[in-house]
């Protein structure tokens, strides 16, 4: 039966608790439930400071029947575990929202301390005793964010069964009795949420009954990568633990070994990208993962890759920065080290995902991008995108190609082998060490076409480092750009990269609907940019918007420097994910439609 | 009076709603906190019967939108039940194990339904009708055309009665002690207000015992309502109206003097200085009668919330204790009384 006139589905739950309340687990549950029960999924969870390993954790869990690009500002549904780290989040509960909440605490809570006394007006309480139910059923509080997963999906009609599904194959290695008296805890539960007066105006229609033609998964934007590394073959991966990044080689460090193959935890990040340029050049696919400090470290090496020519994939998941900054909030402020940072003029690759599928497809394709053009690929995330969950359709048949490299052919005899020909296309064609008879020499110093040390060919390899790099915007099997909305003239093109693009397209569609003519273009190859259908847009663009979460506008710049275009920043750098509603505004502001106030600089 | 004059007060009914208001208009710097068992903001009670007319949501009957509360500056903490009063230490506890302190406190909790000794053991198969998600699950227990059986037959009761008949369903009322309460009627007067329920389409039957409610029998309407010496009657639904009883058990042991409400002085505070009480909640000391009564209906209820206001904000004003009660048939042809209001 569909509820409010079969609505589409679009149900933000936020769970808010202490470190060791289990709310990320709480969360895990819901979201992966929820995707195998069909639905859209997108989730970020937020954690305290790694380094500390006390305070807030916050899960978000976006449910909705057709595809989410973003979290909504307010959600639908808290539930607090630990009433003081949620209470300052009750505002981000919408008007006729549920707050859900213990009203059987252990102990005397201070006066003010409860979060029922800090509900909005409007907000419907549901006080749960969490903390009864699950001694009740268990013997022990530890199962209370279970309990509290139980009640919600009691209390919205969600599917008993997929749930089961999860808990189970979440403790499938832990005893068995876990499981058990986590899904009884859960039981208990959701009875309770059944038997409550449902007053709250969020409601969960039945999913879209859907063909796929994959796997629909519950996977972070940092699985996506490992799963994409290792569906594109990754030999060998060196990493030194870095935040948000660490999850990609934890994951890969069980999942190499698995298959016969290789990861090793370097001293620093120094080792980890020399080590994996090495790797490269010996003919392996190889990656290493880190993040904007890392990277700085990285960058001395990044040089040498691009002048030695080794297809070498470097993963970049940005956080708040310069140096230590905000080790646990997210940031686009590493575009310009990406694009530029090491010494010379370092022509790379950068892919930039705008979404958790795109996480897969980037980390799959830099690698047959790295061979193709023999240089270092720089794939930038940042902790929004590396933490958020979405449910992904993986395609059913692997879509990488091994060995991308262009071949060298056979040689004549007594033909030398020029390790950096100048092609026609500027590619030269690859062999490795060991190749019989296609003995080279490979350095840092400018070399020329055979590798030998030479400055006075520096103008021309620069030229070809440069010009073999163009094609890549039309490599296939990936979107390097796209533009949604309006086609023709509009009045605002809104331009953007990374996870932002989500706002963005939120923003763009909500926009439309208030008849504002504007389209929208998620830009995924930083550099080279693909500057045809860049420009094409700009032409047909009143005003242009580049909302991206750093202060300087490091892309708007990078446009600019591109296009000759002036276009509008938008900047934030609040540590979380920009508003749709602020880029709403400015969307707005620009199309004449209201007079807000100013976000962004023009 | 200074900003940190904590009122608390308990309940948000009619009596604690004008009560807020009346304090937030007199003292524009007092913190003010209503505590409620309700999730939801203040819906009156009288009300409730439009769930059968097209009310569709609860806020369709909402007695102010939730702004209203933000603009007076009035805190609702809803969902939350009082447990005990500390009037030494003038706190009160919440069930959820937090305090709240006040400076003067107003106990306005109201009253439930009351349950006849012989109904008490059947109460889970009873429908109750004090709260909006209460109407709304009676709402969902009535088939089209359904049959509600009434226990009792108090004035609460009469008004759903009527709008229950005029949607479409049947209510058959098994008439008890507590017809027409809280008005006394004479035998004579009795069968003349019955026989209006008769002309409104209402079943009244009278001298019969209830000794039991049960499930119903398979293929039978969901209740079945048993008599004393046999028989009995089926309905969709069973709801008892016998009166209401003062809800004060957090009271006991809070320095105030209880009889079956909390006794108040005409300035309706109680024999606790700081503490005051409106509503179905108190028994007013009424000279005329030399004795502790209870005041109903609407107009009343929202007086005793005013004028405790404005004693526990400086004022001194007595409320009139003279409650004309007499219930009548007015030119419509239906039962009426000066105090008890109407839709
Ligand atoms: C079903 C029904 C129908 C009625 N119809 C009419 C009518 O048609 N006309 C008419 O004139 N009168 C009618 N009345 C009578 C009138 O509505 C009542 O006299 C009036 O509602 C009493 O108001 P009150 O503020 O004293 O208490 P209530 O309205 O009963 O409010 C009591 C408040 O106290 C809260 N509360 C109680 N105990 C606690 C606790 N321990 N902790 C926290 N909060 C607590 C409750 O949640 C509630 O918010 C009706 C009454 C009922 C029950």
């Amino acid at each position: 039966m569909t509820r409010n006139g079969g609505k589409e589905t679009d149900i933000q739950i936020a769970i808010c608790g202490s470190a060791g309340d289990g709310t990320i687990a709480a969360g895990d549950i819901l979201k992966r439930a929820m995707a195998k029960a069909g639905y859209k999924v997108i989730a970020f969870d937020v954690y305290p400071p790694e380094i500390r390993g006390f305070g807030k954790c916050i899960s978000r869990v976006r449910v909705k029947s057709e595809q989410a690009f973003s979290l909504k500002p307010l959600s639908d549904v808290l539930i607090s575990l630990d009433d003081s780290h949620a209470i300052p989040h009750v505002v981000e509960v919408k008007e006729f929202g549920a707050v859900i909440y213990e009203d059987t605490p252990v102990s005397m809570i201070p006066e003010g301390g409860h979060i029922s006394g800090h509900l909005l007006s409007s907000h419907i309480p549901y006080g749960v005793p969490f903390r009864e139910l699950s001694e009740r059923v268990t013997s022990s509080a530890r199962s209370r964010n279970i309990t509290a997963v139980g009640y919600l999906a009691g209390l919205y009609g969600m599917p008993r069964e997929v749930f089961y599904d999860v808990i189970s194959d979440k403790f499938k290695t832990k005893p068995a009795s876990l499981t058990r008296i986590s899904i009884e805890a859960f039981d208990a539960a959701y009875v309770v949420g059944q038997d409550t007066f449902r007053l709250d105006e969020g409601f969960l229609n039945p999913p879209p009954n859907k063909a796929r033609n994959g796997d629909l998964m519950m996977m972070s934007g940092n699985g996506a990568i490992a799963r994409g590394c290792m569906d594109a073959g990754l030999d060998t991966f060196f990493g030194y633990p870095i935040t948000p990044a660490t999850t990609i080689m934890e994951r890969l460090a069980t999942e190499l070994p698995a298959k016969g193959k290789r990861m090793l935890q370097t001293e620093d990040e120094i080792s980890a990208i020399s080590a994996a340029i090495g790797a490269a050049y010996a003919g392996a696919r190889a990656a290493t993962a880190t993040s904007g400090p890392g990277f700085a470290l990285m960058s001395e090496m990044m040089g040498l890759g691009v002048m030695a020519e080794v297809p070498v994939v470097i993963f970049v998941s940005q956080r708040g920065g310069p140096s230590t900054g905000m080790p646990t909030k997210t940031e686009q402020s590493d575009l310009n080290i990406a694009v530029f940072g090491s010494a010379g003029d370092g022509q790379r690759i950068v892919l930039a995902p705008t979404n958790v599928e795109g996480c897969y497809k980037c980390a799959g394709k830099a690698f047959e991008i790295a061979e193709r053009y023999q240089t270092p690929v720089v794939v930038l995330l940042d902790l929004y995108l590396s933490n958020r969950y979405e449910a992904v359709e993986l395609p059913a048949n692997n879509p990488f190609k091994a060995n991308c490299s262009k071949p060298t052919g056979k040689l004549k005899k007594n033909q030398p082998y020029h390790r950096f020909e100048i092609t026609r296309d500027f590619i030269s064609p690859r062999a490795i060490p060991g190749d019989k008879g296609f003995r080279h020499t490979v350095t840092g110093l400018e070399h020329d076409e055979n590798g030998r040390p030479n400055d006075h060919v520096h103008q021309e390899m620069s030229h070809k480092r440069h010009e073999k790099l163009l094609p890549v915007a039309r490599h296939p099997g990936i979107t390097m750009s796209k533009r949604f909305g309006d086609k023709g003239k509009v009045d605002v093109a809104i331009i953007g990269w990374g996870s932002t693009f989500g706002e963005i397209l939120e923003a763009m569609i909500a926009a439309r609907e208030e008849g504002i003519r504007c389209a929208a273009m998620k830009v995924v190859l930083l550099s080279p940019l693909p500057l045809g259908p860049i420009n094409a847009l700009l032409g047909d663009a009143r005003k242009v918007l580049v909302p991206e979460l750093n202060y300087e506008g490091q892309f708007a710049n990078l446009l600019t420097g591109a296009t000759g275009r002036l276009v509008t920043k938008l900047n934030r750098v609040t540590g979380t994910p920009m508003h749709v509603q602020d880029i709403l505004d400015e969307i707005r502001r620009l199309a004449g439609k209201k007079k807000g106030r100013q976000l962004a600089a023009e | 009076m200074s900003a940190e004059n904590h009122i608390v007060i308990i309940g948000s009914g009619g009596a604690g709603s004008e009560a807020a208001l009346t304090i937030r208009q007199r003292d524009p710097d007092c913190h003010i906190t209503q505590i409620t068992g309700s999730k939801l903001p203040f819906i009156s009670r009288y009300e409730l019967p439009q769930v059968f007319n097209g009310v569709s949501g609860w806020r369709e009957l909402l007695a102010e939108p939730p702004e209203y509360y933000d603009k007076n500056q009035i805190t609702v903490r809803r969902n939350s039940w009082v447990d005990h009063v500390d009037a030494k230490n003038k706190k009160v506890l919440l069930k959820h194990k937090e305090e709240v302190s006040y400076d003067k406190l107003l106990v306005a909790s109201g009253g439930g339904g009351y349950l006849p000794e012989g109904l008490r053991e059947f109460q889970p198969l009873m429908n109750g009708f004090g709260t909006y998600e209460q109407a709304v699950k009676v709402r969902q227990a009535l088939p089209k055309k359904g049959h509600v059986i009434m226990l009792g037959g108090d004035m609460t009761g009469l008004d759903l009665a009527r709008t229950l008949v005029a949607v479409g369903h049947r209510v058959s009322l098994v008439v008890g002690e507590q017809l027409f309460w809280p008005h006394e009627v004479t035998d004579d007067q009795r069968a003349k207000f019955v026989s209006v329920l008769e002309d409104m389409g209402i079943k009244v039957m009278i001298d019969k015992k209830v000794t039991a409610v049960k499930l119903g029998g398979r293929g039978k309407p969901a209740r079945r309502v048993v008599f004393d010496g046999g028989g009995g009657i089926d309905g969709d639904v069973v709801m008892p109206f016998c009166g209401l009883m003062p809800s004060l058990n957090f009271m006991i042991g809070a320095d105030v003097d209880i009889e079956r409400g909390l006794l108040v002085n005409p300035e309706l505070k109680t024999t606790n200085d700081s503490i005051w009480a409106a509503g179905d909640v108190c028994q007013i000391w009424s000279p005329e009668e030399n004795s502790y009564l209870f005041y109903y209906g609407w107009h009343y209820i929202k007086e005793m919330g005013k004028i405790a206001a404005i004693n526990m904000t400086g004022g001194k004003k007595k409320i009139s204790t003279y409650q004309d009660d007499h219930l009548y048939i007015n030119k419509q042809g239906e039962i009426d009384s000066p105090y008890w209001m109407y839709r």
